[in-house]
């Protein structure tokens, strides 16, 4: 049966967390995220610490209340004395803050006058200070969507917390190599529709980060949070999305478990959920409380100026689809392509640097032709530099070589072989004709396919496959 | 404006409207405020147009229950603060650090320390303890003395870590005859933070004075990064080695006295003949420090300056190089003026002004009779500090001027009083 969501008075808020690339936000650790053999590994403990009422915290509470030991394992090729909390934090990372700022501008927020880092208490184990370091950087944005305008009430930078390898009854391990790295956190308010609503939200606000340059790529570099209520049921925040495609499915079981339980009465809780595998959630923790935050003193406060947040307006990259699109249009490729080149710098200076080539073949050199390496000849095109490409392009662009020559001479370039040109050069026209007709006489009547199998052993990478078949049916 | 921190405020801007709770700033370009999402941001002062107050901010005091009852089968310790960081709590309305202090307030953040003994607590000191002078050492002494005349088993001084091993030595010297622990705790994280070093430390503390017939002054600090054990260190021999890490403090040419386990209560002693309790010992508090004391680092390219400045001083510690050396050797033309350098060491002690030699090297013992410079420095009547730590051997000397005659404190100087020199250094003495 189909949810009308509308009616169950669905409200559903996203937050996405983007990883940046660069240095750790508060020291100079470079952000590897290494899984290798950790040389570092310690133990603490955390308390919950009372708030101003008093009170502690019932998420921290509950946390400090399982009383576990936490181990602490990490690589020192991406951590420091910061991570494992035995020195203060060096001062906010610029270029993530940059990049921060660039996203609040695209996504049409102000920027505050001036930034506070602050400290949020975690208590899990995942942040080794006790806290998450966070700071709100602009306010008051939007999105555009197919169902009208989602708000954007906050973009904050944060630090990223440490990754959980492993959990028993008296004790956490935590890997520190994540610990730190830049992430800027977008919350959108709760004006989502329905599920598909909120994919198409993430999915938009992923392209916008993924138009900015120092953010990371790759599984696991996004995550989205999804805040969800319905009427009579209690707000949850769902977390650990496998992919954009999952969430829909995600949101419409956790609105149907909370249907369940008004049906049978049963009391709701304020919870973070887990999204599981199978699109069904299973329950993490209580829900944080408010008040949890307080200012961390090691950090200096951060003035925006006009001047600034101008420079950076006028530094801000194109969005990932009008880039798309930009490509498709001047080169004449297709989408697909247009996709696959865009993080590839290299296609436009090809382009304009090889200008008697078709820019459908450079593009097909720099995407397909190192996917069929790879399938065909089991290599690792990774390896492939772009100065082989600009090479092997360089000498089609000057004719000595036809286009379908391109794959052997990259397979040697990555086999470190001696490329002799004489093996490719271009048969003339008037040669191959000659040789057309010669292979006609000694073999008479056989089908053009077959007069092409020949001719395309002998010539393959010498003559262009496309002239050949137009001289074939010139002759017979 | 008439709002104060804490004050629930709208603010009307050029070009927006923000409300929240004002916050503490001294600063004067921005105001400060807290959204209700908690995060602080700043509002360019320049551009405000209004500022109303929307409710007022009145203080809730909330302290616990004051029902400790005393139990009469567990031993009695008494934590006398002389800093913050340690008894200290985040006010999550203004982000100030608030420090609490009395036994209902320590044990509502410690309730650890409940099941261990009865606990007495107030304030000696409010203070950063780059701060201290020789004058906190006398108001340090006198508390813990009317804490022993309380009757008290033991002590527990919490202390800024910065100058807990001057502040260590000092008690260590000034407690004659001490025959109870009194045991110094610092913190390098402070409290407010929940993976705050201060508990262990503090709970370690308590354990090792409950549960061992230890008697004297000693420092109470993690041994490594982990949460797991601490170590009890001699109060003359152990100093800051590290700005910001949890084991910070470090023995130097000695070895510590004692491990605990934080998780176990596990005590095992390291040092064999640690001080321990005796009958007839009785404290004589002698606190009296000499106040014009100097503490001068050697360095290449001295000037004679740099001596002649603590000519009206009655004790200066030279932190030279090396075995015991400073710049007073004249090997080529360029080195001339060193000449004039001893020449002025010469001076300050006929002035009578007590030269004391410790090392710049920290481990290790001075030795002034290997090279010429060190044996030219004792012929002008520089006398050895022996193993000693610099810093030790800065407040040993402002205290035997404080209570001694001259001659006595030439004699007593080199002569080990409180453990803070060791006649026999050992292997496995250096950065253990």
């Amino acid at each position: 049966m189909e949810l009308d969501y509308s009616g169950l008075e669905f409200k559903c808020g996203i937050e996405c967390h983007q990883q940046l690339e660069g240095k750790k936000l508060f020291c100079n650790c470079l952000t590897l995220n290494s899984d290798k053999e950790p040389d570092i590994r310690f133990e603490r403990r955390l308390k919950a610490v009372a708030g101003e009422t008093g009170q502690v915290d019932i998420a921290a509470k509950y946390e400090s209340e399982k009383n576990k030991k936490f181990v602490y394992e990490a690589d020192s090729a991406d951590t420091c004395l910061i991570e494992y909390d035995e020195q203060p934090p060096e001062q906010l990372n610029r270029q993530a803050l940059e990049t921060a700022v660039k996203v609040a501008l695209l996504l049409n927020a102000k920027v505050v006058d001036e930034i506070q880092v602050m400290r949020k208490t975690v208590v899990d184990g995942s942040n080794v200070s006790g806290f998450q370091r966070t700071a709100l950087v602009a306010m008051n944005g939007f999105i555009e969507t197919s169902l009208g305008k989602i708000n954007i009430p906050t973009i904050c930078l944060e630090e990223e917390a440490a990754q959980k390898i492993e959990e028993s009854d008296d004790f956490i391990v935590y890997r520190l190599d994540r610990l730190g790295i830049p992430l800027i956190e977008i919350a959108t308010d709760s004006s989502i529709k329905n599920p598909e609503h909120a994919k198409e939200a993430a999915a938009f606000i992923g392209m916008v980060l993924r138009s900015l340059e120092n953010v990371k790529r790759g599984l696991g570099t996004i995550r989205q949070d999804v805040n969800i209520s319905i009427a009579k049921g209690s707000r949850t925040e769902i977390k650990g999305f496998q992919d954009l495609r999952s969430i829909p499915k995600v949101i419409e079981y956790e609105v149907r478990r909370q249907l369940e339980a008004i049906r049978q009465n049963k009391q709701l809780e304020k919870e973070v959920r887990k999204a599981e595998t199978d699109f069904t959630t299973s329950f993490l923790r209580p829900l944080p409380g408010a008040a949890r935050l307080y200012p961390e003193t090691d950090v200096a406060p951060i003035k925006i100026t006009k001047e600034y947040v101008e420079k950076l307006k006028k530094e801000l990259p194109a969005l990932l689809t009008d880039k798309i699109e930009g490509l498709e249009n001047k080169y004449k490729i297709s989408k697909e392509l247009a996709k696959e080149l865009i993080d590839n710098a290299h296609f436009e200076i090809f382009a304009k640097k090889f200008s008697k080539i078709e820019p459908l073949t450079i593009a097909n050199a720099l995407t397909s032709i190192p996917k069929e390496i790879k399938a065909r000849f089991n290599l690792d095109s990774a390896k492939l530099k772009n100065e082989d490409f600009e090479e092997i392009l360089g000498y089609l662009n000057e004719g000595k070589i036809s286009k379908e020559a391109i794959i052997d001479l990259l397979i040697k370039k990555m086999k470190n072989e001696k490329i002799d040109l004489k093996e490719y050069s271009k048969i003339s026209e008037k040669a191959l004709e000659e040789e057309i007709k010669k292979l006609i006489e000694e073999k008479p009547g056989l089908s053009i396919g077959a007069y092409m199998g020949i001719l395309m052993g002998k010539y393959r990478g010498k003559a262009d496959g496309s002239i050949i078949m137009e001289m074939l049916k010139q002759y017979l | 404006m008439n709002a104060k921190p804490g004050d629930r405020i709208k603010i009307t801007a050029k070009d927006e409207i923000k409300e929240g709770i004002l916050m503490p700033n001294e600063e004067t370009e921005s105001i400060v405020i807290k959204l209700d999402n908690g995060y602080n941001i700043g509002i360019g002062k320049k551009k405000v147009k209004e500022i109303k107050v929307i409710e007022k901010y009145t203080l809730k005091e909330t302290s616990p229950k004051k029902d400790i009852k005393t139990d009469t089968k567990k031993k009695t310790i008494s934590i006398l603060h002389t800093g913050g960081t340690i008894a200290s709590k985040v006010d999550y309305r203004t982000g100030g650090v608030i420090a609490r202090f009395t036994p209902e307030e320590i044990l509502a953040m410690f309730p650890e320390l409940k099941e261990i003994a009865n606990i007495r607590s107030r304030l000696v000191a409010n203070m950063f303890s780059e701060d201290m002078r020789f004058k906190h050492y006398t108001v340090m002494c006198k508390a813990i003395e009317e804490e022993i005349n309380h009757g008290v088993d033991g002590v527990i001084l919490t202390h800024g870590t910065d100058t807990l091993g001057y502040s260590a030595a000092a008690l260590s010297f000034a407690l004659e005859n001490i025959h109870i622990p009194v045991i110094l705790v610092g913190s390098q994280r402070s409290s407010d933070r929940g993976s705050s070093d201060a508990a262990v430390n503090l709970i370690c503390a308590a354990n090792f004075i409950t549960k061992t017939d230890f008697a004297g002054v000693a420092i109470c600090m993690h041994e490594s990064t982990s949460d797991n054990n601490c170590l009890i260190m001699p109060a003359c021999k152990t100093r800051k080695m590290h700005t910001s890490r949890r084991d910070a403090f470090k023995v130097v040419n000695d070895k510590a006295i004692a491990r605990i386990n934080y998780d176990t209560g596990r005590i095992d002693f390291i040092k064999k003949g640690h001080g321990a309790k005796e009958n007839n010992k009785r404290l004589a508090l002698r606190a009296k420090f000499e106040e014009k004391i100097g503490l001068l680092k050697g360095h290449p390219n001295m000037f004679p300056e740099q001596f002649k400045f603590f000519k009206n001083y009655k004790g200066l510690v030279i932190e030279g190089t090396g075995l015991g050396q400073t710049q007073v050797g004249t090997p080529n033309e360029i080195t001339k003026i060193h000449m004039k350098n001893l020449e002025a060491i010469k001076q300050i002690v006929k002035n009578g002004c007590i030269v004391v030699m410790a090392s710049q090297c920290i481990f290790g013992k001075v030795q002034m009779h290997v090279y010429s410079n060190a044996i030219d420095l004792v012929k002008v009547g520089v006398i050895p500090g022996q193993d000693m730590l610099p810093e030790t051997a800065f407040i040993k000397l402002a205290w035997l001027l404080g209570n001694c005659k001259k001659e006595e404190v030439k004699e007593l100087i080199g002569k080990n009083l409180r453990g803070e020199i060791n006649e026999r250094l050992m292997q496995e003495e250096f950065l253990g």
